[in-house]
């Protein structure tokens, strides 16, 4: 069974490569943009560096492998999911779920992977060069136990903004269209890119709960850079798999409200 | 609006207003969604003014003071809240974006045959979401402002506010003419979305959006002060926030206007340039 649709992933992620490499220069274009961008945020991490020792208690590398890490978890939901979700809310709207649940696999997992952004993945890179220049700056030495966790919670922050986006695409089930979704997303991702400690402990404790924007970046982050201990490791896992869980019963839920478009 | 076939005829700006009221009324049926954008966007907001707090008090636990380059955390916070008024004014959201897909699948040909100028009706349409975006922030606004009103230690003279008002006019002519500019490129470049992109991170990052510009680097301070991105939101703040000196207002705003005059000329020139090459696909 898994095998099958590990299957089904490569085929799906074959068939958007040929078509994405029809427009190499594409490639190219989007990492010159994101490099720039992510050199804009370097700057403002030199200039409030240049004013404070620390921000909340995190000095400039660990900011700078935050940074990195951020952009590695966007960047990976970017590339296999973002599209996707964006997608389901006009197959919701034009019917064209139709043509998904017709076939012989979970529903969800075909909407969710169908189309995969490769020159995220190659964007991705630049976060993990972020990283690995940030750890050298600190004198970090990684050891194997180290670099599994962070994996793991880097997959666990994709994990969650899947969930998240995933629900709030399904949502269109019961409301038909809302583009702001869209923009909410991008918003409330501006909250993971900074440490949890510099926000108030009410706005802090909702980040670490109901919207958990700071077990995405923050808790790969200070596994590598600060040190985490297991037990907050055991609930960013667990937040984790209940957004996941969560979203697949909206999901289910969504579906018995479906009724198909027109004709 | 039904006028009898027999009246009079309408002045020239006539069919300008008619745009402008066909458009406000476009976007008005969209309200909720406009609500809800108009809340989600100040999200950003949050967490700059928590990651200001951070760094000042981090600044001040080792002794550094309680003012970063002349400004107290009020006058930050005063700043980020004013981008929002400025940028209101300035930024124009898939502007560029539409005018080049007009211009690449030919539905400028609908524009050309009319007698309207593209520019104009570009700057009546950007208007009216203006118009709308405003009515909006008439009741999202003032929440927000009210709860930070403590950062707002200065008080404005009649002569700044009277700037101010100036230096956002200079900000949305520049916004316009500067974003009308880079939409034209598409006579000349079939692919330029992502290159639009580019263009958008930069203005985020010249105008003084995402820095105050006097954070930066001494040595490309006079530089980027003086470029027209500038106007569209680093220097309507710190007018409204008492930082620029009375005496240097008269200069500063001359030299606003003299790049919103310089953009709308190059706008008149690059259009009439790019209309003898423009092929009119799909037609």
């Amino acid at each position: 069974m898994i095998a099958r649709y590990l299957h089904l992933t490569l085929l799906m992620m074959k068939n958007c490569l040929v078509r994405e490499m029809q427009f190499r220069a594409n490639f190219l274009i989007r990492l010159v943009t994101e490099v720039m961008w992510l050199g804009m945020q370097y700057v403002y991490l030199e200039v409030i560096f240049g004013q404070a020792a620390d921000v909340g208690g995190w000095n400039k590398w660990q900011m700078v492998a935050l940074l990195g890490t951020n952009h590695l978890v966007n960047q990976i939901f970017e590339a296999l999911f973002f599209d996707n979700c964006a997608r389901l809310v006009d197959q919701v709207r034009q019917g064209d779920l139709d043509f998904v649940l017709v076939k012989p696999a979970n529903s969800q997992f075909l909407v969710s992977i169908r189309y995969t952004d490769f020159a995220s993945i190659l964007n991705g890179l630049v976060g993990v060069f972020l990283i690995a220049w940030a750890a050298r700056q600190m004198g970090l030495t990684l050891d194997l136990g180290t670099v599994l966790l962070y994996a793991l919670l880097v997959v666990n922050g994709v994990l969650i903004l899947y969930s998240m986006m995933f629900m709030l695409s399904t949502l269109t089930f019961w409301i038909g269209r809302s583009s702001n979704l869209f923009e909410l997303y991008y918003q409330l991702g501006q909250f993971a890119r900074n440490p949890a400690e510099i926000y108030r402990w009410g706005l802090r404790v909702f980040l670490l709960t109901l919207v958990p924007m700071l077990v995405v970046s923050n808790y790969p982050a200070q596994a590598v850079a600060r040190g985490l201990d297991l037990g907050h490791a055991a609930y960013g896992l667990s937040i984790g798999l209940a957004f996941f869980l969560a979203a697949s019963l909206v999901w289910e839920r969504g579906l018995r409200r479906y009724r198909s478009a027109s004709s | 609006m039904d006028t009898p076939a027999t009246v009079s005829p309408r002045p020239g700006w006539w069919k300008y207003w008619v745009i402008l009221s066909t458009r406000t009324q476009e976007d008005m049926a969209y309200r909720v969604n406009y609500v809800v954008g108009a809340i989600f966007r100040f999200l950003p907001l949050v967490t700059t003014l928590y990651l200001w707090m951070a760094v000042y008090k981090s600044r001040g636990e080792t002794g550094g003071g309680t003012e970063i380059a002349g400004w107290t955390l009020g006058n930050m916070v005063s700043y980020y809240a004013f981008v929002y008024i400025a940028r209101g004014f300035s930024s124009m959201p898939g502007m560029t974006r539409d005018i080049c897909v007009d211009i690449k699948d030919g539905a400028l040909n609908r524009y050309l045959v009319k007698p309207m100028s593209y520019f104009w009706y570009q700057v009546v349409y950007r208007l009216a979401h203006k118009l709308v975006f405003w009515l909006v922030a008439l009741f999202t606004f003032p929440p927000i402002f009210w709860f930070i009103r403590e950062a707002f230690t200065h008080r404005p003279s009649v002569l700044e506010v009277a700037a101010f008002v100036a230096s956002l006019f200079i900000a949305f002519s520049i916004g316009i003419c500067f974003n009308f500019l880079i939409g034209l490129l598409a006579f000349w470049f079939t692919e330029i979305s992502t290159f639009l992109f580019v263009i958008m991170v930069m203005e985020f990052f010249l105008s003084g959006h995402l820095i105050p510009l006097n954070l930066l680097p001494a040595a490309a301070q006079p530089f980027l002060n003086y470029l027209p991105f500038a106007f569209e939101a680093y220097w309507p703040c710190t007018i409204l926030m008492g930082k620029v000196p009375a005496g240097e207002l008269g200069g500063l705003l001359g030299l606003g206007l003299a790049w919103a005059v310089s953009l709308f000329l190059a706008c008149l020139v690059v259009w009439r340039l790019g209309v003898k090459r423009y092929s009119a696909v799909g037609g």
